[in-house]
C-alpha cells in the first residue's frame, strides 16, 4: 500500500477532472459534514537568510485547506483532510474525501487507490526526467585543477 | 461538495458583523441576527462572525460542542487570558476577564453573554453614556445579577474595562465599556 503522506501528491498529478467525477460519483449518497470550514487563499514563504539568519518571505503560493466527515448510507464514518497547493476548495474537499475512502476503505477504496497508483507513475516519471536534466546540466569543478591558472607566473 | 451551515458563509459573517457594530454603536438596543445555526449552541452565529485563528477564546461554561471548536479555529485558553469567553449569564461569574492595559486598552476581553431572553424579562437596566439619548432601558431574562456587581469593577477604570454582547435565541445587545448600567 502506498504511503498515506503521498496520497495527496499523486492524485494532484492527474487531470482535476478525473479526480472530481470520481469523488463526485462516489459521495452521492453518503453524508459530508464539514469539520472546519474549507478555505482557499495564500500561504507565505517562509525563510533565513544563511547570512544573518534573518527571516524573509520568499514568496506566495495558493494554498487550499479541507477537512471533512463522511458518513456512508450503511454507517460507516471516515475523516479525511487535505492541504494542497492550490486555489480552489472543491480540489482540496475531492482530496479531503479520497482521503478518508482510502484511511477507512470505504466503498469505491479500490479506484481511488487505483488514481493514486496513477498519480505515483506520473510523479516518478516527471521525477526521473528532472533528474536527468538535472546530470546533464552538473558542471564538473575538478576538471579546472587539470587546467591550472594560466595567468600564474612560471 | 460540502455544504456549509450558512452561519459560516462570508455574506452572513458579514451582515451579522455590521449588526454587532451596530449593537455597540447603540448599546442596549436589541437587534435581530440574521441567521442562527441550524445545529449547535445558539452563539455560534456571533462566535463565527468574531473568532478566526488570531484570536484567543474561552468557554468556561462548557456550552459549545467539541466539533465546533475546529469549525471556530480560535485558539483555546483560560477566560482570564481570552480575547471572548462565552459565558452561560445565569450562573455566577467565575473568572475574572483580562482588562487591557493603559497602552493597549483594545487588549480586553469581550464577554458573549447567552440570556434566555432579550427585551422582555424580570429585569430592566437602565443605561446611559455614549451612543444613547437620555437612556435606554433593557430588559432581560435570565442575567445573573452578579455579572452586574462584577462588570461596574471591571470598567471602573476607563479605559480598561470589557465589553459585553448579549445574545438570546435571536436577538443580540451590547454594553460597551462606557455604557453606565443601573438596575431598575
Amino acid at each position: 500500500m502506498i504511503q498515506r503522506t503521498a496520497w495527496v501528491s499523486a492524485l494532484k498529478a492527474l487531470p482535476t477532472n478525473n479526480l472530481l467525477s470520481l469523488t463526485t460519483k462516489l459521495s452521492e449518497d453518503w453524508t459530508l459534514r464539514p469539520k472546519s470550514v474549507s478555505q482557499s487563499g495564500l500561504g507565505m514563504m517562509k525563510l533565513k537568510d544563511s547570512a544573518f539568519n534573518e527571516t524573509f518571505y520568499l514568496g506566495e503560493f495558493p494554498l487550499a485547506f479541507a477537512w471533512l466527515e463522511v458518513t456512508t448510507p450503511d454507517g460507516h464514518k471516515a475523516e479525511g483532510a487535505a492541504q494542497v497547493m492550490d486555489d480552489r476548495v472543491e480540489v482540496a474537499e475531492a482530496l479531503a474525501l479520497c482521503d478518508a475512502v482510502l484511511s477507512a476503505q470505504l466503498p469505491g477504496w479500490e479506484q481511488v487507490y487505483n488514481m493514486v497508483e496513477q498519480g505515483v507513475a506520473i510523479n516518478e516519471k516527471a521525477n526521473r526526467e528532472r533528474k536527468m536534466i538535472l546530470a546533464r546540466t552538473r558542471v564538473d569543478f575538478s576538471l579546472l585543477d587539470n587546467v591550472g591558472d594560466e595567468n600564474a607566473e612560471a | 461538495m460540502l455544504k456549509l451551515d450558512p452561519i459560516w458563509q462570508p455574506d452572513i459573517q458579514q451582515a451579522n458583523f455590521r449588526l454587532l457594530l451596530d449593537a455597540m454603536a447603540y448599546p442596549g438596543r436589541c437587534f435581530t441576527l440574521h441567521t442562527v445555526p441550524k445545529e449547535g449552541h445558539i452563539t455560534l452565529s456571533v462566535l463565527a462572525t468574531l473568532l478566526d485563528a488570531e484570536v484567543t477564546f474561552s468557554d468556561p461554561y462548557s456550552l459549545l460542542r467539541t466539533d465546533d471548536w475546529p469549525m471556530l479555529q480560535a485558539k483555546s485558553t483560560s477566560a482570564d487570558k481570552a480575547d471572548y469567553v462565552l459565558c452561560d449569564a445565569s450562573q455566577l461569574p467565575k473568572f475574572s476577564p483580562k482588562l487591557g492595559t493603559l497602552p493597549d486598552p483594545e487588549r480586553s476581553a469581550t464577554l458573549i453573554l447567552m440570556v434566555n431572553n432579550l427585551g422582555q424579562g424580570e429585569q430592566t437596566l437602565k443605561l446611559s453614556g455614549p451612543g444613547i439619548k437620555d437612556t435606554e432601558s433593557l430588559s432581560i431574562d435570565g442575567l445573573n445579577a452578579e455579572w452586574l456587581a462584577k462588570r461596574n469593577d471591571w470598567v471602573c477604570s476607563f479605559p480598561l474595562g470589557v465589553d459585553m454582547i448579549l445574545v438570546d435565541e435571536q436577538h443580540v445587545a451590547a454594553l460597551p465599556r462606557t455604557t453606565k448600567v443601573e438596575v431598575e
